[in-house]
């Protein structure tokens, strides 16, 4: 995104402002280019953690099946543990909670974003026209 | 480059250098030329890429540790929950003798010896008092299990601070990239505007050093 520095079209001139960049303006369009690079990087971590939800919750209904009296190999770092099923689940449980609280940590974020960053656009767009190119 | 003058060189809290958003492309020019000018932002893009570019290395270092930091202290963490939940507690749960290898204070596991080969370990846990900790250059010290957990929890919440700061920076840098973006956009606006406006007045001056010159019409 940036003031675009192709050569306009007569008619796409004509609907770009003469307005010129402000400092306000030039804020404006510095904070827009943060969010947005920002929410690039906390999608993607939402992603990963959004897959670790999927395959937690997995577990957790493999175990439901799992035969009480056998020990779970359950893995903490790179070591497998052999733990009794309930301590198995317990520490599943929390694991997931941890997570949960992430994901919607994660998305909360996004979506403050998000608004400012239409807000900004709006604002940008109706100062510049066809003369700023916010997308992408 | 002392150019521009104006405005003391500010720089961000890891003295990266901010390019200064001036009122008026002119502003920029001074009495240098549109071509140099240009040229010059060209440059400090170049300058700022580069540095993005370092950073994003060190960033992406420390998204590698991170899960590795976070490994040791949710084992230790485990250990420690081993150790105290052990001993004392679970006569009169079902903790019953229905499983064998389950006696307390003691703890089974399947550890990796090499990247693909596990081994079996016995761990007693009411016996275990320290872990042992790799420091780098060759060392590894012996840390009582709390002294161990706060420790590894205070160089991951480090970590996780230069990270931020990494990520930071490359905001900043970014920030400063497309303030140069946009003063490149309007000094070559302004140079147009120019060339019309001296062409209609009829005396242009064939100051065409600038040349993509779409003042034609």
């Amino acid at each position: 995104m940036m003031l675009s520095r192709r050569v306009l079209s007569k008619e796409e001139e004509t609907e770009t402002t003469d307005n010129e960049v402000t400092k306000e303006d030039q804020e404006k369009i510095n904070e827009f280019s943060r969010l947005h690079s920002r929410s690039k990087v906390i999608e993607e971590e939402l992603e990963g953690k959004k897959k670790e939800k999927e395959d937690l919750e997995e577990v957790t209904t493999e175990l439901e099946l799992a035969d009480e009296d056998e020990l779970v190999r359950y893995r903490i770092g790179d070591t497998f543990t052999h733990l009794p099923l309930p301590t198995a689940q317990k520490l599943l449980e929390e694991s997931g909670t941890e997570v949960d609280s992430e994901v919607s940590r994660l998305e909360d974020e996004i979506s403050s974003m998000k608004e400012q960053m239409d807000a900004l656009k709006a604002h940008l767009y109706a100062r510049f026209g066809r003369g700023i190119n916010l997308e992408g | 480059m002392a150019s521009t003058s104006q405005e003391p060189t500010s720089t961000n809290p890891r003295g990266i250098p901010t390019f200064p958003f001036l009122p008026t492309p002119q502003d920029y020019i001074k009495d240098s030329t549109v071509e140099a000018t240009l040229n010059r932002f060209q440059e400090m893009i170049s300058k700022y890429n580069f540095m993005s570019q370092n950073v994003e290395r060190r960033a992406a270092g420390l998204r590698e540790k991170l899960p590795e930091m976070k490994k040791s202290l949710d084992t230790v963490k485990f250990l420690r929950m081993q150790k105290e939940g052990g001993p004392d507690e679970g006569d009169d749960d079902e903790d019953e003798d229905d499983d064998a290898e389950g006696k307390e204070g003691r703890l089974d596991v399947t550890f990796p010896l090499q990247d693909t080969l596990y081994s079996h370990a016995t761990i007693n846990t009411s016996q275990l008092d320290s872990v042992y900790l790799w420091l780098g250059a060759n060392v590894m010290v012996a840390y009582p299990l709390a002294e161990a957990e706060s420790m590894l929890a205070d160089k991951l919440s480090k970590a996780k601070q230069s990270l931020r700061a990494a990520e930071e920076d490359l905001e900043f840098i970014r920030a400063q990239t497309t303030t140069l973006e946009v003063a490149t956009a309007r000094v070559h606006n302004w140079d147009v505007g120019e060339k019309r406006r001296l062409k209609a007045e009829g005396n242009d001056k064939s100051e065409s050093k600038d040349a993509d010159g779409d003042g034609d019409d």
